[in-house]
């Protein structure tokens, strides 16, 4: 398997945490409750919700986003788009900022730790290396094919 | 230089032919994982999503903590078989929903009726900066014989006094207090003094000792039931206590008997 359908498998199990984590948050599984345990006390701040919308809608969309991505990225048709890995990458890494950022305000804003989005992170974060490395390896891939066009032509 | 990048062209194109061929058996098994999780996936939010139907949303209620005894406040019958004490925090937007969704029906069938007594206790969440606040001024709003009418207002103005949206709590504590026609001078002024902060402390510690763990969380009868259920489920365990109750009349688990009902609260 390539590193992008690494990043679309991972993406996918994403999708389905951020899908949970959702459905949750409007109380559609489980029970709506303000709770003393960790994950209720993150889920329910003042910090679960990003210009109106939950922040596991948000996890949803970019896990969503992503695996659209790697899988037109699987397409031969699309498999070398340069475009495309900018857009992955790029997208990588502003999970990874906006992961940061909940982290923190889970350490030391909230002062709790969710499980689930402690998951999350942990794909997140593969998911920018993955990201990155095939990022780093279409542009070496680039400049080694100009030097293998330079020697056919030779 | 033009040269390069025409030859560069071409002869990347073999290589993606080549690529494609050695990965299709790569390709079977990513489509394969792809189809696994996502069935996986599916059913494991239909299953989690339909399980609160199919699971009993009360467990039996653990006998050997503290009673609940005359804390609180009370609406309903003093003689009613079954009590239900209700742990809330008047910020949390879950005890919200429970008020305004499911708690004026059972108050109509159930309370109403006189079968069922409502106890209210405070617990205070500390996640929460303006619990205290409102939990003080229901309390003053209680010392005029208006517990529940505040208690109805709180509920349903959440997103005006919580502490997202405002640092000045009492503003709005005061306001509701006029529209519910209380004596304003007499709230303002036990509001300010803080009169009745032991009280909340002392509903908090008894929240505490019987280990209750999230908000709303319901003593019914002999079960305890944890979160916001809804209306079918909170129904059903109402009935299957009035059963029991109704057997052995009087007794309705880790209830207090013959607590005064103060009146208008």
């Amino acid at each position: 398997m390539t590193r992008r359908m690494w990043i679309a498998v991972i993406s996918l199990a994403g999708l389905f945490i951020g899908i949970y984590l959702t459905l949750y948050h409007y109380g559609m599984i489980g029970t709506l409750a303000c709770g003393v345990s960790s994950c209720e006390k993150v889920q329910t701040s003042r910090w679960a919700m990003f210009l109106g919308v939950p922040i596991a809608t948000w996890g949803a969309a970019y896990y969503a986003l992503m695996l659209a991505l790697s899988m037109a990225r699987i397409q031969p048709r699309l498999e070398e788009s340069a475009g495309l890995t900018l857009a992955t990458f790029v997208l990588a890494s502003w999970g990874m900022i906006f992961s940061a950022w909940l982290n923190y305000l889970e350490g030391f804003v909230l002062h709790a730790w969710c499980e689930w989005c402690l998951g999350s992170t942990a794909l997140v974060l593969v998911l920018f290396t993955l990201a990155f490395l095939e990022w780093r390896d279409y542009r070496r891939a680039g400049e080694v094919e100009l030097e293998g066009a330079d020697n056919i032509a030779d | 230089m033009a040269k390069k990048r025409v030859d560069a062209g071409r002869g990347r194109k073999p290589g993606v032919v080549k690529a494609t061929k050695k990965s299709s058996a790569s390709n079977n098994a990513f489509y394969l994982i792809i189809a696994v999780i996502a069935v996986a996936g599916v059913a494991a939010l239909t299953y989690v999503s339909t399980r609160k139907t199919n699971v009993a949303t009360a467990s039996p209620i653990d006998t050997t903590l503290p009673k609940v005894e005359s804390n609180g406040y009370v609406m309903g019958s003093p003689t009613a078989l079954v009590e239900v004490t209700e742990f809330g925090d008047f910020e949390c937007p879950a005890c919200g929903t429970f008020s305004l969704l499911t708690e004026p029906e059972l108050r109509k069938r159930f309370v109403d009726a006189g079968q069922v007594r409502w106890r209210f206790v405070d617990f205070p969440l500390s996640m929460h900066k303006n619990t205290w606040n409102a939990s003080r001024a229901a309390a003053c709003a209680d010392e005029q014989g208006k517990f529940w009418a505040y208690h109805d207002v709180l509920y349903s103005r959440q997103d005006q006094w919580n502490g997202e949206a405002t640092n000045d709590p009492d503003k709005f504590m005061k306001q509701y207090a006029q529209q519910i026609g209380l004596n304003t001078s007499q709230f303002d002024q036990c509001v300010d003094t803080k009169k009745y902060q032991a009280k909340i402390q002392a509903h908090e510690l008894l929240g505490e000792k019987r280990k209750i763990g999230q908000t709303p969380t319901f003593l019914v009868g002999t079960q305890q039931i944890a979160g916001a259920v809804p209306y079918d489920g909170f129904a059903k365990t109402i009935t299957e206590e009035l059963a029991k109750a109704g057997a052995k009349p009087g007794v309705g688990g880790d209830t207090a008997k013959g607590v005064p009902v103060k009146p208008g609260s």
